[in-house]
């Protein structure tokens, strides 16, 4: 590789033609397996994720039980074809702890004690990846939670912020998070109160550069939380708008009948 | 004039303090939503009409429950909730084998959602429709508007239970679950019952004319 290699050129775009503040592209479709209480399918960039939530339902083995509230149960897989070299499908260290964190911010979101005895479980299986697959996983399972029907005090929107080659990037990519300097930053947050729900953070970063990171951060799961909304409602939009028109054809079809029986 | 519209979790409904419904919490003095549905506000109250979910055991609700197994003293009831129920033999005049369908009122429901059933009613034949909870009313309808039309429009005999389950007997059976279908379907929508009207006396002039 060069010795020096440029992340943001001298208009501004970065190696993949993005702004410093701008997302990859995101696709979010709710509702795509049958089976599923509820389920979700989000593209970010290249990530490709399929969540599926069931529950809440009684939890097993019952010692696991806890009488004034429910479990969350999150668990994190990537598929073996999802990296260059591939993946050993035993879980490791790494989704074990994703599973955890991530388990632990829609913790702060869902009303627990209203389900008490029962656990939701949320299984994220990544099918491709590019960098910011937790923060996927995490966007796309809040999705599958609202589609379930459970209740919550809000959603829960994530998103990445970094450091590559000197500069605070929003949401990076792989080459972004190879770079010699970086620092990568996933985050999620409840967006009605802007509550940090998970903050972790790669690599070393001063206060100053932290603070004006984590307002890119902020604003870049602010835009996640408006596509989430989105999604989540085009579905019963898209269904209203073909009702309507059914209406409209039937009315003219009256209108038709109408004007035909005028003559007689 | 009641405003309806679509909502996410967490969506700010309010900030006035108003009568508060279903499917909403305070937080600050503002209105939230907790799921996803159709906020309904009018001058004085504001509740949230959940789209997807679960059901909830409630006290007075009738549902359509599916023996499970038997006991020594009764049967262990499955009525598509968090837990089994169980019905006492005393009150059953005859015995029911496993997979019967039954009706039945719940009477109460203790603070871990587990529910008491009571004025069970045994059916039989007949099939069971697998419904999602949350659009049960509007296939009963308002006192029952739209299970007039349905068993008007098809001949079924239908007994809807709010636990998502609807038990259905003769008639035009096919056309009743395309109704059904399309109840679930456009459930957000309003004037539901005269859509389904118009539906199911088109569906028949078609069946008319391919005849």
């Amino acid at each position: 590789m060069a010795e020096e290699m440029t992340y943001v050129n001298s208009d501004g775009l970065r190696l993949d033609g993005r702004k410093v503040d701008e997302l990859r592209e995101i696709k979010i479709t709710p509702s795509v397996l049958s089976r599923a209480e509820g389920s979700c399918y989000m593209e970010w960039g290249q990530n490709k994720v399929l969540v599926g939530v069931y529950g809440p339902r009684e939890a097993l083995p019952q010692h696991i039980q806890d009488p004034t509230k429910a479990l969350v149960s999150f668990i994190y897989r990537m598929a073996t074809f999802s990296v260059s070299e591939r993946k050993n499908p035993r879980p490791g260290r790494r989704e074990i702890e994703i599973s955890k964190v991530c388990g632990e911010a829609l913790e702060a979101a869902i009303f627990l004690e209203r389900f008490p005895n029962t656990t939701i479980d949320i299984y994220t299986h990544i099918f491709d990846s590019n960098a910011g697959t937790r923060v996927t996983a995490l966007a796309a399972a809040a999705v599958a939670l609202a589609d379930a029907g459970i209740p919550m005090k809000d959603m829960v929107s994530s998103c990445a912020v970094g450091r590559a080659g000197g500069n605070i990037v929003l949401d990076l990519n792989k080459y972004e998070e190879d770079a010699p300097d970086a620092v990568d930053m996933p985050m999620a947050i409840m967006p009605r109160k802007k509550e940090v729900v998970l903050l972790q953070m790669d690599g070393l970063m001063e206060k100053k550069q932290w603070f004006e990171a984590f307002n890119l951060g902020v604003q870049g799961c602010m835009s996640v939380y408006e596509m989430q909304k989105d999604a989540l409602k085009k579905r019963y939009l898209e269904i209203e708008k073909d009702a309507m028109q059914e209406i409209e054809k039937a009315g003219a079809k009256m209108d038709k009948a109408a004007k035909e029986g005028e003559p007689q | 004039m009641t405003d309806r519209k679509i909502v996410v979790p967490g969506e700010l409904l309010t900030d006035q303090r108003k009568k508060l419904g279903e499917h909403v919490f305070v937080d600050e003095g503002m209105v939230y939503a907790d799921s996803l549905g159709l906020a309904e506000q009018d001058s004085d109250g504001v509740r949230v009409i959940p789209l997807q979910g679960r059901y909830m055991p409630q006290a007075e609700d009738l549902i359509v429950g599916i023996i499970a197994r038997e006991e020594f003293s009764g049967y262990i009831v499955d009525i598509n909730s968090f837990y089994y129920s169980f019905v006492r033999k005393d009150n059953l005049r005859k015995p029911l084998e496993k997979g019967t369908v039954i009706s039945a009122k719940i009477t109460s429901v203790n603070e871990i959602n587990e529910a008491e059933l009571d004025q069970i009613r045994v059916f039989y034949d007949g099939e069971v429709l697998d419904v999602s909870p949350v659009k049960v009313p509007r296939i009963i309808g308002k006192k029952g508007s739209m299970l007039e039309v349905l068993t008007k429009g098809t001949g079924s005999s239908i007994m809807a239970g709010r636990n998502g389950r609807v038990w259905i007997k003769d008639g035009n059976t096919a056309l009743l679950k395309k109704a059904i279908k399309k109840i679930e379907d456009e459930a957000h929508l309003s004037n539901l019952t005269v859509r389904i009207t118009e539906f199911i006396e088109r569906e028949k002039k078609q069946a008319l004319k391919a005849k």
